[in-house]
């Protein structure tokens, strides 16, 4: 399915106050943020887009204890059922004995599930190419992106919003 | 969304009696009065007329109060070893924990002096060759606690009182100073506190052992002071002279502390749990044998459930950390925790011990909690509300967790 090209306008900022004080400023106008851009991690800024929390987490909590109940089940189906083998006169279903690799495997599926969960949900598989609203975003620039949904958006007001937070440039572009 | 007010350098109150609500502190000081008023009683009472189980429960509510006080001196230490920004401002908490040292200290030299029998090798009866014997003497018992006392109040006070000159100094001078000493506190208080578990606790049943046994009790000492310093912060924070200061921030930090130290200490609770199952040499399993038979089996499990599966699975979610009513009461299920932990290791050391607790238990107890926030108080005193010549501090009122 292709997808239907949307008009975005791009502000352009030097600090990262500005960008925090432009996107709060365009959400409280009811603008749509698509994205904002930044070279680091800015405290806020999530905040200030009100992007909903990561369901990611929620992942890593199921994937662990998937992982750690289908090993305690395997192990106690290889030593107690398929195959019984006395250790040291222990009982065949021993469950201190299994806490250890149940621990480990709970362990290993929560981390290397969430990662494949992270990158197929996000799209960023090997190949895939980075997709940058501007080359500085990487390094010494923030870039806040608005959808305009249709002709009532103004452009001129949202270059206008930008200009009140320093920005240092505007663009409109498709994509 | 962060809506609470932030702090910053100016607005910052100096003295804790600036903002604080008189009346509420006024209620809070009648109580903790009353509180080690009913703990004094118990120890006059006790000291006179109780028997084994007076003095066992000296012994716990001691340990359990000089473990505050060396997790206080750690989670000092940890932050200047580590370079850290985020704890700066709720640095006076630990550091008014190690004031615990003294009180804690005080209880177990007054079990290991007027209450020798409490420990089995005491007896005439008891000999030990090699090694064992040349550690198990009175004297050089002796000795020893008051070694690892002095260094362990020595080396806190050196850095409380580098941190609280710092307030009027500024600068990295002191924090310099105090990362040099952390790295010493650090080594001897890993050494310290194995030897000194081993010594006053592992020694009641003294042809038991387990090797790691003094880790296990460090997470325990760990979970048990994050748990109290996030009590006294939220209190603090309630009285007023941290409003602002403790952010939901800190507590989330804390309580991601808290989440890995219960972690931790199940992780070694089963280690040790583990090897003497699958060992299964009778003079190591008569140990988890006394405690997991009977009523001390419940106990065992509780015991479980309330150092590490509540609280795990509790603390997992982000708002349960920031809520500071739902932290606070995680962190009073972890210090009933450690609490019973300790009853687990010391009570049943003697086989004819009730699994019930007794009054001198209670007494003890009450009194301990009395005792901490007294010396809280006290503390937080005797300095300014925030290391205010730390130059990490702004950032510690600011910071994002």
């Amino acid at each position: 399915m292709k997808k239907r090209s949307r008009r975005i306008f791009m502000g352009l900022f030097e600090r990262e106050e500005d960008v925090i004080g432009a996107t709060r400023a365009a959400r409280e106008r009811g603008w749509r943020i698509v994205d904002v851009y930044a070279p680091y991690p800015v405290h806020g800024l999530p905040e200030a887009a009100g992007f909903a929390r990561s369901w990611v987490p929620w992942a890593c909590l199921a994937l662990g204890l998937t992982g750690a109940a289908l090993i305690t089940w395997f192990q106690f189906w290889a030593s107690a059922v398929t195959w019984p083998i006395n250790v040291a006169g222990k009982p065949w279903n021993s469950l201190p004995a299994f806490i250890p690799v149940t621990f480990e495997v709970g362990v290993l599926s929560a981390g290397l599930g969430t990662t494949a969960v992270f990158l197929l949900a996000f799209g960023l598989l090997p190949g895939k190419t980075a997709v940058t609203p501007h080359p500085r975003v990487t390094d010494d620039r923030f870039a806040l992106l608005i959808e305009e949904p249709d002709a009532t958006f103004s452009a001129a007001a949202a270059a206008e919003l930008c200009a009140r937070f320093n920005a240092v440039e505007t663009e409109e572009f498709e994509s | 969304m962060n809506t609470e007010i932030t702090m910053t350098m100016e607005s910052l109150p100096r003295q804790v009696d600036e903002t604080l609500d008189a009346d509420a502190a006024r209620r809070s000081r009648a109580l903790f009065n009353a509180l080690m008023i009913v703990g004094a009683a118990t120890v006059v009472v006790g000291a006179a007329f109780g028997g084994a189980r007076f003095w066992s429960a000296l012994l716990l509510v001691s340990t359990f109060l000089v473990g505050l006080g060396l997790a206080g001196g750690a989670l000092m230490a940890y932050e200047y070893l580590s370079g850290a920004g985020w704890s700066v401002a709720v640095r006076r908490v630990p550091e008014a924990m190690t004031a615990l040292l003294y009180w804690g200290g005080l209880g177990i030299l007054a079990v290991l002096l007027l209450r020798p029998s409490l420990y089995p090798w005491t007896s005439p009866e008891e000999h030990f060759i090699g090694f064992k014997g040349f550690w198990l003497n009175r004297p050089f018992f002796l000795v020893r606690a008051v070694a690892y006392l002095s260094i362990w109040i020595g080396l806190s006070r050196l850095m409380v009182a580098n941190s609280r000159r710092g307030d009027e100094e500024g600068g990295l001078g002191r924090r310099r100073l105090n990362t040099v000493l952390s790295g010493v506190y650090i080594v001897t208080f890993a050494l310290t506190v194995w030897l000194s578990t081993v010594d006053w606790i592992m020694t009641l049943e003294p042809h038991w052992y387990s090797t790691v046994f003094g880790v296990y009790n460090y997470a325990g000492i760990m979970s048990s002071g994050i748990a109290v310093a996030i009590l006294l912060g939220l209190w603090l924070r309630r009285l007023g002279p941290w409003r602002g200061v403790l952010r939901d921030d800190h507590l989330q930090d804390w309580g991601k502390l808290l989440l890995t130290f219960c972690t931790f200490w199940i992780y070694i609770w089963f280690s040790q749990y583990m090897l003497i199952w699958y060992g299964n040499v009778p003079e190591e399993t008569v140990y988890f044998i006394r405690r997991t038979s009977g009523a001390w089996g419940s106990l065992m499990l509780l015991n479980l459930a309330l150092n590490w599966v509540v609280p795990f699975f509790l603390l997992l979610p982000r708002w349960t950390k920031r809520d500071g009513r739902v932290l606070g009461q995680i962190a009073v299920v972890v210090l009933a925790g450690r609490w019973l932990d300790l009853y687990i290791m010391i009570v049943p050391a003697d086989p004819s011990a009730s699994t019930v607790p007794t009054l001198w238990d209670a007494g003890l107890t009450v009194g301990a909690v009395g005792v901490v926030c007294w010396a809280f108080w006290r503390a937080m005193r005797r300095a300014a509300v925030a290391p205010v010549g730390d130059p990490y501090l702004p950032e510690s009122l600011h910071y994002h967790s």
